[in-house]
């Protein structure tokens, strides 16, 4: 028996939808298990009934965004919030100011016709049953997961900061060696520390790790390093909103 | 009476038309553009300039090195810091392969699935399997540029102001040289399947590129003439989109592949140049599906100079350093060609490097008024003599061949 798969796309770059595609053979395993019913960037068709597992991505950033979110919500088993605009809010929702002032900046009016809102992560508005955060996710991840629910076990989770992978890879550190900024130590791991390769410090864009990061701490040793408070506040709240506090 | 497209299906990102009917005729299309407001700009107000190529990316998945490229080129000319010509050569290949990724997907998973009858791409591998496969390996390729010089297949953060912050490797430049060279057939393929399609939409009368093939200091139109887009191009804001319009001293015009090649056809490569000179006829039709063509002929492009690059760095070889950056006041303006067409990125920096004004224009926004004119006229050509179906499809279609990017297209500050 074929399950049903549909994945819908609020307010995003559209990356969380088109790294599906990147899987490229590991697609054509998943399509043994899975029918596409709702996938808009790459099919015109639509199948509009229920779903046994619904992909998420983007942001909620219109009344358009949330009545979609609620549909696939209620038509769905499972629900994966799929990225950091999913799970987190990601960059746009770290943009400070209500909307309308945001509005007049950008369109340079007050009015509001097509309903935008201020962005938010659509873990904030249902129940979600998986949440793969990432800028972009890891593709593993995502592939695992629908595996998993094809066979019917649990999917694994990962509970590990992304320095565990950059030790693991033994890229040197750059925070310590080099002074430079890297999110490493309170971000949730999972992406193979993949800027770390590039010598670069760890953006933060999988999100802070859940349980035992400890922001104060890294914001003490950003400020020895010579960055100012306000560089610091901003980097942490690029991904994750307000959401690491020190 | 009016006909809505509620959502265009096989494009990127959110958005949708209606087509206003009156008197059993045709009176105006509106293309309504309703992904949410992504507010870029604000985004990187006040931030540091050393982070801000990181942020900009996230504008947009399949173009996002085009976006990291343009933003590195307008701090360096803020200070300006001049890299030497391996680093932009290095960039260069990464502009190459988000061309061959972003066309490769267009072509093969978005608009084939028309030329052959299907709904998707998977559906469509039942039978032609081949082609489709043809298309991801060409995909894979890109993404593996990308890669190599982003740091990732999408949003990586190796194209920093001043040069990189890890360089390829030889074994890496050989393997871009090999490959490029083993793919060069199936592009010939390809331009081939898309030199059949039929033509759709406007007559693009006007055309806007940057003055390079891939980047470039100025943009230049169809007149010849070299300019900043704040010169000659205005953009207004709309009441049912959340991306605006623009037009050149006035006139609809397009970007993009199409226009690249009518544009700057002496600038291609070999085989490309070859390619283009047997369908020149055809391009001069400038009927905007023709894009979908050039495009095909772009991947032969892409290819061939994906191996000249790599042959040229690696007989010269390269230092792999950056340059040193002091940041003091200044301005500057990147312009880059993305895969869909001119993308321009403009700051004003303060004396401690942080962003003091920032203004982004993309592809889809400099086309959203020919897209409209598109669709109006193909609109015009059919409502009526077309079945429900038929009409709707053909509208699609026509929208697809600009390749939109809707997602890029909806945080355009004002001027």
């Amino acid at each position: 028996m074929m399950l049903k798969l549909g994945v819908f796309e609020l307010t995003d770059c559209g990356g969380c939808a088109l790294n599906i595609l990147f899987l490229y053979e590991k697609l054509f395993d998943l399509l043994e298990f899975y029918e596409i019913k709702e996938f808009h960037m790459a099919s015109s068709l639509k199948e509009h009934d229920s779903f046994d597992v619904a992909i998420v991505t983007g942001t909620v950033s219109t009344q358009r965004d949330l009545n979609l979110l609620h549909y696939a919500r209620n038509h769905s088993r499972y629900l994966i919030a799929l990225g950091t605009c999913a799970t987190h809010g990601d960059v746009q929702a770290s943009v400070e100011g209500k909307i309308r002032e945001k509005l007049e900046k950008v369109y340079g009016t007050k009015a509001n016709p097509m309903k935008a809102l201020d962005s938010t992560p659509i873990v904030q508005h249902v129940a979600v049953d998986y949440a793969l955060p990432g800028c972009p996710y890891d593709k593993d991840e995502i592939y695992q997961v629908l595996m998993s629910l094809a066979k019917g076990v649990e999917p694994p989770t990962k509970d590990y900061p992304v320095c565990v992978e950059c030790k693991l890879n033994e890229y040197e550190c750059v925070l310590v060696k080099r002074g430079i900024p890297c999110l490493g130590p309170i971000t949730l791991g999972g992406c193979n520390a993949v800027c770390i390769k590039s010598q670069l410090g760890c953006i933060g864009c999988r999100g802070p790790l859940p349980k035992e990061a400890n922001p104060a701490s890294e914001f003490e040793i950003l400020k020895e390093l010579g960055y100012d408070e306000e560089y610091i506040r901003r980097k942490f709240k690029t991904f994750a909103r307000g959401e690491l506090r020190w | 009476m009016s006909i809505e497209i509620e959502a265009f299906t096989r494009v990127e990102g959110n958005g949708g038309a209606e087509i206003i009917i009156e008197n059993g005729e045709v009176k105006d299309v509106k293309v309504k553009i309703f992904e949410g407001p992504r507010f870029f700009e604000l985004l990187t107000l006040g931030r540091h300039y050393w982070d801000v190529p990181d942020l900009e990316a996230r504008i947009c998945a399949i173009c996002y090195l085009s976006h990291s490229v343009a933003s590195v080129l307008a701090i360096e000319r803020a200070f300006g810091v001049e890299v030497p010509e391996e680093i932009m050569l290095l960039r260069e290949l990464g502009l190459l392969g988000e061309v061959l990724e972003s066309h490769a997907l267009h072509l093969y998973l978005l608009v084939a699935p028309d030329l052959f009858g299907y709904a998707d791409a998977i559906r469509m591998a039942g039978k032609h399997g081949e082609i489709v496969k043809e298309g991801l390996t060409i995909k894979a390729f890109g993404n593996y540029l990308r890669e190599v010089i982003g740091g990732r297949e999408i949003h990586g953060i190796n194209v920093k102001p001043g040069g990189f912050g890890r360089y390829p490797t030889v074994e890496e430049l050989e393997r871009m040289e090999r490959q490029s060279e083993a793919l060069l057939k199936l592009a010939r393929r390809a331009v081939g399947i898309f030199s059949g399609q039929e033509y759709l939409g406007a007559k693009a009368e006007h055309y806007v590129t940057v003055n390079g093939y891939l980047y470039g200091d100025k943009l230049i139109a169809d007149d010849g003439e070299h300019f900043d887009y704040f010169q000659h191009i205005e953009e207004k804001t709309l009441p049912y989109s959340f991306a605006k319009q623009s037009r050149y001293k006035g006139e609809v015009f397009m970007v993009g592949a199409l226009s690249r090649l009518m544009l700057k056809y002496e600038m291609l490569t070999p085989m490309a140049k070859h390619l283009y000179e047997e369908y020149k006829e055809k391009f001069a039709q400038g009927y905007v599906s023709l894009n979908n063509l050039a495009q095909a002929i772009e991947l032969v492009y892409a290819l061939e100079r994906t191996g000249e690059i790599a042959r040229t760095l690696l007989d010269k070889g390269f230092e792999g350093e950056n340059v040193p950056i002091e940041p003091k006041e200044g301005e500057g303006i990147g312009y880059v060609e993305a895969p869909r067409g001119v993308l321009v990125h403009h700051y004003k920096i303060d004396e401690k490097g942080n962003i003091a004004y920032s203004n982004i224009i993309t592809p889809t926004a400099f086309n959203h008024a020919i897209m409209e004119l598109s669709l109006y006229e193909e609109a015009k050509k059919r409502y009526g003599s077309s079945d429900e179906m038929t009409f709707l499809q053909k509208m699609e279609e026509t929208v697809r061949a600009f390749d939109p990017c809707i997602s890029c297209s909806v945080h355009v500050v004002r001027l």
